[in-house]
């Protein structure tokens, strides 16, 4: 999952002995249904109990118990899954929506269930939903509108990389080589996709300038055009 | 009394018919033949019309009519082909005339006989519906006389070559070729058609073609085209003379066809005589005949306006990138002027006033204007010039034709908000050092602008004027409430108020002493009666007046700079400065600084300070001295450099990049005006209005309105819509 830059994480505690000891102690109680019940423990098990929240702490000891590297797509799939506001950070509700939607309430269950997961974003549809979350999901600071092109193109790589890697590669090669940029806000990013749907590569012939694209595009194929020349 | 038997009358039909003579019928026609042959021997005096008449009621009475008037045909024929040996007899010229002569005389006898044979021609004719008498004879002349096989192709023949004769310069007899076509007219007018007007036609055409063949080899444009108009006069002369009315517009087109249009083009890009030549020597004769004669012909006109417009494009293409031109701007809107004036007089004089050639000037005049992008930069200075000593002594009505001329250039600029900013700054600069020619202009030439492009344009230029007044005012109220200050420098103080003058960046400048405390004391005094308003010095736009006394005790008062000022009055208190100092005491910036010292140490005539080295850069290490050998003839002498000039490279890119600025915002406004009322529409048609509506102040980039679009977009002013990503809704 990509970082949000300013944040540091704190050196990770030992969560997994703790756990043991939340499941243990919670063993002996009257008898709520066993799958909340165990959803919520796993929750707690990784939660900042001030916060009740599982901070960017929890999430790296979720990761590393995952053996999923936090910078994996899949973690970004499942706070999409999970529908999660805040960068870095899933609440209670996120936690149960997500896994109820697994049906995991174990991680090896949970981590069974996330080749389960990418196959569900193969689908057009939740694709795109998939693609603005993750767009949506950097936009951190009240009122930002847009992401800096650093993270955008990590973005790009990540999200779209899979799907479209050469279109994804030149892409972001201009991003960098670009000036009049700094940052990119969702319309921009949401045409990333279209763009990779719709235009032939490495061609581009069917890209018409009347069709409504953002100037950077138009700025984009002039580039290759130039540079295929 | 007697008595009277009655008997019963009876009357008993007539036992016998009267017979009438069998003969009677032939002695009548005999006596009427007999007449008929009379008449035409011109022996009709000796007849007795009653009699005559008489005989013919008869026959046709006793239903003899058929015999008469086949009689009539028969006589009548044979008689004519009678005559018509007598005219095929006749030699050379006699021919035509032969033939007027008897026809006149057929003519004649036609009518005697007519009168004869009216009964008959009242009564059997219309019944048996039969050519009446009249009739029959033009007829019988027709077949027997014109179209017979020995005279036909001879009387055609006659009446082309007259008409050739008379083309090649020849007198021939006109009134017998009247008479003869008119003969041809009476007898029917296919008779005319198909016996002499179409071979008229066709001979003319050929005619016509050889002769515009041969002259356009030989003829200059010029002359070709006299000739043209002579003869296209001529044959309307011809038809007048002795054609049918009706040909006129036949043999008009042929002429038309042969001489004016199949040549148009070759006539038009003619070399040294064509009409390029013509436009560049105001030929105004020879335009105003080619633009009558190529009216008359299909494209002849449109031909005429593309040469036109093609070579004004180039000329005017030309003279915007002359770069001699351009080094004078006032050269380069004069030149401008000089040409419109130029095409005016020709539509004018030679065209008619066609609105067709005004458009395609004006549009012409739009195309290579913009092609420079300097050009409302140097309108404005134009303009400057005019209104600071071009337009000295002219009188009220002149003042208002070159304000005029000058709106009319302002008219073809695209980039109109360009004008605006350069012409505010002019206006500023005119108005600080006092240097306008007259006030009047001035309003009159805004209040046009004004009814030109609205109020907005204006309106700051007007916050202009009014500080100019409102200054008077306060200087007074200055002066009133410290008259300590009376025996001091006297200091005019102009408030400008921020947003009606253009923006100048703030600068640092020591002012002198004397001048310093006398600036606060204003400050003071103005901020006291204004609460809550700020003042900052512009050093960089005043000037100032100060007395000065040379080496020879010459005395001078110059009239300088603010910034030469400051300069100048450190030279009070320092024999000799150089560079680095007077940076450090004055603090001007270093460009303006160098301009300014170079102002008064290198230029003839106003070189109130010596230099060394004595080059006419200013370096680091130079040093300044008074230049006690300064002389002048005049006590006044001006130095300052506050007058408006052509911008230098660096300055243009600034003023085009904050014209680049201040276009965003009215882009924007655009978008969202259009959007608001349209709720959704799709991007070309966003594009296409915002430019529509942005037209009368300058032309909209579509990449910059894109951007724009973007922008509002990311600002959740407007979306795009989920299904037809072209579609741009406007969110409330």
């Amino acid at each position: 999952m990509p970082r949000a830059s300013k944040r540091k994480a704190p050196p990770p505690t030992s969560p997994s002995l703790a756990s043991c000891d939340v499941v243990s102690k919670r063993a002996g109680k009257g008898r709520p249904r066993k799958d909340v019940d165990k959803i919520d423990s796993l929750f707690e098990s990784y939660a900042n109990q001030s916060l009740n929240m599982i901070d960017p702490t929890g999430i790296e000891a979720l990761c590393s118990d995952l053996k999923v590297d936090h910078t994996d797509v899949r973690i970004l799939m499942l706070a999409w899954k999970m529908r999660a506001a805040k960068q870095g950070y899933f609440s209670k509700d996120e936690w149960q929506r997500g896994l109820k939607d697994l049906h995991a309430d174990t991680i090896p269950k949970l981590k069974k269930a996330l080749p389960g997961l990418e196959k569900e974003l193969t689908t057009a549809s939740k694709f795109e939903d998939f693609y603005a979350f993750a767009f949506q999901y950097c936009l951190t600071e009240e009122r930002q509108k847009s992401v800096d092109i650093e993270t955008v193109c990590e973005l790009l790589n990540l999200v779209l990389g899979p799907r479209y890697q050469l279109q994804v590669d030149l892409l972001i090669k201009y991003l960098k080589v670009q000036i009049e940029y700094r940052a990119l806000n969702m319309d921009q990013w949401m045409h990333f996709y279209r763009f990779c749907n719709e235009i032939s590569f490495p061609d581009l012939k069917n890209y018409d300038s009347d069709q409504a694209w953002p100037v950077i595009f138009d700025n984009f194929v002039e580039w290759v055009r130039d540079k295929q020349s | 009394m007697s008595n009277q038997k009655k008997r019963n009358f009876q009357i008993e039909a007539f036992k016998h018919r009267v017979v009438v003579d069998p003969k009677y019928a032939d002695k009548t026609w005999k006596v009427l033949e007999h007449a008929i042959r009379e008449i035409y021997n011109h022996n009709a005096s000796g007849l007795s019309f009653e009699e005559l008449y008489r005989n013919a009621y008869n026959m046709v009475l006793h239903k003899f009519g058929e015999k008469l008037y086949s009689g009539l045909v028969t006589t009548m024929t044979s008689h004519l082909k009678e005559i018509s040996k007598s005219i095929e007899s006749a030699q050379g010229g006699m021919f035509l005339e032969e033939m007027n002569k008897k026809w006149t005389e057929h003519n004649k006898a036609l009518q005697m006989i007519r009168d004869i044979l009216m009964y008959m021609d009242r009564t059997y004719i219309p019944s048996t519906q039969k050519t009446p008498v009249h009739e029959l004879g033009l007829n019988l002349w027709r077949d027997n006389i014109v179209r017979s096989s020995k005279i036909q192709t001879r009387l055609l023949n006659t009446l082309l070559e007259l008409v050739l004769r008379e083309r090649t310069g020849n007198v021939i007899n006109r009134g017998l070729m009247r008479n003869i076509i008119k003969m041809l007219m009476d007898l029917g007018p296919s008779v005319y058609r198909d016996d002499f007007e179409n071979h008229f036609l066709e001979v003319s055409a050929e005619f016509y073609k050889g002769e515009s063949q041969k002259f356009i080899e030989c003829c200059d444009c010029g002359d070709y085209l006299q000739q043209a108009e002579r003869r296209l006069n001529e044959e309307l002369e011809r038809v007048t003379h002795y054609l049918d009315a009706k040909s006129e517009a036949k043999i008009t087109n042929v002429v038309e066809k042969e001489v004016i249009a199949n040549h148009m083009l070759r006539l038009v890009h003619m070399e040294n005589s064509g009409l390029v030549n013509m436009l560049f020597d105001d030929e105004y004769e020879d335009l105003g005949r080619m633009y009558n004669l190529f009216r008359r012909v299909a494209n002849g006109l449109s031909t005429i306006r593309e040469v036109m417009t093609s070579h004004i494009r180039e000329t005017g293409k030309q003279l915007v990138s002359d770069p001699e031109t351009l080094k004078d701007p006032v050269e380069f809107v004069q030149r401008l002027l000089d040409e419109k004036d130029k095409y005016d007089s020709i539509i004018r004089l030679s065209f008619n006033n066609d609105k067709t050639f005004l458009n395609a000037l004006n549009s012409s005049f739009e195309y290579f204007i913009n092609l420079n992008n300097r050009s409302p930069e140097f309108i404005s200075l134009f303009v400057d010039d005019k209104l600071r000593k071009g337009l000295e002594g002219v009188s009220e009505e002149d003042v208002e034709i070159i304000l005029d001329k000058v709106m009319m250039l302002f008219r073809y600029l695209q980039e109109k908000d360009v004008f605006e900013k350069y012409y505010k700054q002019h206006l500023a600069k005119r108005l600080l050092s006092g240097k306008t020619v007259s006030d009047e202009a001035e309003r009159s030439l805004i209040v046009k602008l004004k009814t030109e492009c609205g109020y907005q344009f204006t309106s700051k230029l007007e916050g202009m004027f009014t500080d100019m007044k409102t200054a008077q005012d306060t200087m007074q109220g200055f002066y009133a409430s410290h008259p300590e200050l009376g025996d001091g420098p006297t200091l005019t103080v102009q408030v400008l108020t921020t947003g009606s003058w253009p923006t100048q960046p703030s600068v640092t400048c020591n002012l002198p002493l004397e001048m310093s405390e006398l600036c606060e004391k204003f400050r003071s005094y103005y901020l006291g009666t204004h609460t809550g308003r700020r003042l900052s010095w512009q050093t960089n736009m005043g000037t100032a007046d100060i007395k000065a006394t040379f080496g020879k005790g010459q005395r001078h008062e110059l009239n300088v700079s603010t910034y030469q000022m400051c300069v100048l009055m450190l030279f009070n208190n320092a024999d000799r400065l150089n560079y680095k100092e007077i940076e450090q005491a004055t603090e001007i910036p270093a460009l303006d600084l160098k301009r300014c010292l170079q102002s008064m140490a290198c230029v003839k005539g106003k070189n109130v300070l010596r230099k060394e080295p004595m080059s006419k850069d200013i370096g680091e290490d130079d040093a300044f001295f008074v230049n006690d050998k300064f002389t002048s003839k005049l006590y006044k002498v001006k130095i300052g450099t506050v007058v408006a000039q052509k911008e230098s490279e660096p300055e243009k890119q600034e003023t085009r990049q904050r014209v680049e600025e201040d276009r965003k915002p009215q882009i924007e406004a655009a978008i969202v005006r259009i959007m608001k009322s349209r709720r959704t529409l799709d991007h070309n048609n966003v594009i296409s209005e915002v430019t529509k509506q942005l037209q009368s102040r300058f032309l909209a980039n579509p990449t910059e309105v894109k951007k724009r679009i973007e922008s509002l977009i990311e600002r959740e002013f407007l979306e795009r819509d989920n299904v037809d990503r072209k579609l741009y809704r406007y969110l409330a």
